[in-house]
């Protein structure tokens, strides 16, 4: 019986991320390509600034940029939207035997796979645009591992909190506002004033950008170390937030 | 054989709506945590009840009864306060049938996505999928989106899919007043086919004949407590007599004798019957040239037109005409909701008009009986019983009841040498 529940979340989850992939480009012309356009302007103007404006002298910079900027929108847009994974889907948490436990995930496996999208674009940089793919490229599946268990795990509490407040959804714009700007997305945490670290050395997002970039941009392994201890905090988040999201899950009918 | 459903002590309270608890963070920081209590009452209260595996029960009781609370409990969704459910075997659910569809997605989309969400492995559905667009009918239209769909083709995409999930315990909410009639005929046959199967229902349902039709017992709810859970005739019997109860008791004391057009009295509690918050105050029968007649033709079109009168807001109201012989044999009964029709509210006055394309009733003396109720049939708003007489005439007098287009047809065979 557990292996065809199993089999059951995971076609369930394929249904519905399928469901809001095309539901978001149906009528478009260029489609699912859009997913691609928002990085891309946004590197463009990363670019412009700090390579012309407010040059940063950071080597590599399009390369750099751009795997900060994709690894931050899949964080984002996944926690932005997870305010909305329970409270937008009202006749599916109503609907008796639904596991509701897979909205979340829903959320954040979308946005990953707009992540994925974009890798082929990625690696054209990486090549072209002085990246390096070669062995150490291989942990990329293990860092998005870290990041989707991380991530996942503030879903959890994020979904669950806005089905109770409903003013959650502004706090969290405002948080990922301000996280942003912390976070070493465009700049190098090395240029972050020392009084200043330990605000980094907090934040995981940091963590993630530094070995995206040891993988794809200097082409090293990332610190197993931090590596490691990042995998067992995500580990340790996700069991807090589905407990969380468990308990707080039987009383969604009425919230809604 | 075990029970199927076990329903012990169930209780599940409410918040009262319009209550002070706080929604957002702010208000509740605001008020400290005195903010977080709040007015509450029983949605459903000590309810207990067992249920023999391939019985189908009915639930029966005014709106707000606490039906719906019950068949979600019992489907596993949201926490009850007291008491607890069991069951055996997989939960099918015809209930919020629309559940993750959309205007865009098509229909060959939408029948993965519900069939999904109903509980089938996608293989399950890629099995049945040919067998669900039979039954909804839709061959055509399965690749085109959603939102050229009319009404009833959605409902039907929703309905096929919602019957092909095998399951051993069935929950039906008001789902099967939706659809054509022919549709709705094939629901309620695939119903039954469920329940030659083994299958356990449990229904929520107003209308007391598909109740009669389809049940084996019958619980009757009221203010979330079960007034009564027994043999259907018996319970139903009990329920429809107890709504005429409540009718009585909100038929105002005096209302004043009407004089009709056609010169019969309309006196309250003699030939009119209801709480008078929608009146009908004027009903004609009007034949093809929308002139008023008594008298009309066995074969031509008919239109009953009542004008009603109110001072509220009615929603859902209920409209029925019937038609009797004058030894009481019912020889038509048509309602809205069982037809499928929806009326939007009824406010100030306003008409509504009922039209045969053609009555073919056979040659005779008729009454017409019309009605209006409150929504779900919970009590009488109005009902005027045989005051305005119909005669029928016909070339072909018979002691039957209809008289639809006939022709004789005669072959004969060679005749003897």
């Amino acid at each position: 019986m557990p292996t065809i529940r199993l089999v059951y979340v995971r076609d369930l989850l394929r249904e519905l991320v399928l469901r809001d992939l095309k539901l978001r480009y149906k009528r478009s012309v260029i489609g699912i390509l859009w997913s691609l356009v928002n990085p891309l302007v946004q590197i463009l103007i990363f670019t412009f600034l700090f390579s012309r404006v407010l040059p940063l002298n950071i080597p590599n910079y399009t390369v750099f940029v751009f795997s900060g900027v994709l690894a931050w929108t899949w964080f984002q847009t996944s926690l932005s939207m997870a305010s909305g994974a329970i409270v937008d889907n009202r006749e599916l948490v109503r609907r008796p035997g639904f596991p509701v436990a897979v909205l979340p995930v829903v959320t954040v496996t979308t946005s990953m796979i707009h992540f994925t999208l974009a890798l082929p674009v990625l690696a054209f940089f990486l090549i072209f645009g002085g990246g390096h793919i070669g062995l150490a490229t291989l942990f990329l599946p293990l860092i998005m591992l870290v990041q989707f268990l991380l991530t996942l795990g503030l879903a959890y509490l994020i979904a669950a909190a806005h089905v109770i407040f409903r003013d959650t959804q502004h706090l969290i714009t405002l948080g990922l506002m301000l996280m942003f700007y912390l976070t070493p997305v465009f700049y190098r945490a090395d240029n972050v004033p020392e009084e200043y670290r330990l605000i980094y050395a907090l934040n995981p997002m940091a963590h993630l950008l530094t070995a995206y970039r040891a993988i794809l941009v200097q082409g090293v392994w990332p610190a197993t170390g931090t590596m490691a201890l990042l995998f067992v905090m995500a580990l340790i988040l996700l069991g807090i937030g589905y407990a969380v999201f468990q308990h707080v899950s039987l009383s969604f009918v009425e919230e809604l | 054989m075990d029970p199927a459903i076990v329903v012990t002590q169930l209780g599940k309270r409410f918040r009262r709506r319009g209550g002070n608890r706080p929604s957002t963070l702010k208000e509740a920081i605001l008020r400290g945590m005195r903010g977080m209590r709040d007015e509450t009452f029983w949605g459903l209260r000590d309810v207990s009840f067992s249920i023999e595996p391939g019985r189908t029960v009915g639930i029966v009781g005014p709106n707000g009864a606490g039906k719906s609370t019950l068949l979600r409990l019992v489907g596993g969704v949201g926490r009850p306060d007291t008491g607890w459910v069991q069951t055996r075997g997989r939960i099918g659910a015809l209930l919020d049938l629309g559940a993750g569809q959309h205007p865009e997605l098509t229909g060959r989309e939408s029948i993965f996505i519900s069939g999904v969400i109903s509980g089938m492995l996608r293989s399950e559905v890629e099995q049945r999928f040919d067998e669900i667009v039979d039954f909804a009918e839709l061959d055509d239209f399965i690749d085109s989106p959603l939102r050229t769909y009319s009404t009833g083709m959605q409902m039907r995409l929703a309905f096929a899919v919602a019957v092909h999930i095998d399951p051993q315990i069935l929950l039906v909410d008001e789902v099967l007043a939706v659809g054509d009639i022919a549709f709705q005929r094939k629901c309620l046959d695939r119903i039954a086919q469920f329940k030659t199967q083994g299958c356990t229902i449990l229904l929520v349902s107003h209308d007391p004949g598909q109740m009669r039709g389809l049940c084996d017992e019958v619980i009757w709810l009221r203010h979330g407590e079960v007034v009564a859970h027994g043999p259907t005739d018996l319970v139903m019997d009990d329920y429809v007599s107890a709504m005429d109860t409540v009718t009585r008791q909100r038929t105002p004391e005096h209302v004043p004798i009407v004089v009709l057009a056609n010169g019969q009295e309309l006196r309250i509690r003699d030939n009119r019957f209801g709480s008078q918050e929608v009146e009908i105050s004027q009903v004609r029968l009007l034949n093809q040239y929308n002139r008023p007649v008594t008298t009309l033709r066995s074969g031509v079109p008919l239109t009953v037109e009542l004008t009603y009168r109110t001072t509220q807001t009615i929603v859902d109201p209920l409209v029925s005409v019937s038609m009797t012989k004058p030894d009481g044999a019912l020889c038509l009964d048509i309602n809205n909701v069982s037809t499928g029709v929806v009326f939007p509210p009824l406010t100030g006055e306003g008409i509504i008009q009922l039209t045969f394309e053609r009555l073919d009733l056979a040659s005779g003396e008729y009454f017409v009986d019309v009605g209006v109720y409150a929504q779900e049939w919970a009590y009488t708003y109005d009902y005027h019983w045989h005051v305005y007489p119909l005669i029928i005439e016909g070339v072909a007098q018979s002691k039957g009841m209809l008289v639809p287009p006939f022709n004789w047809h005669v072959e004969r065979g060679s005749e003897p040498e």
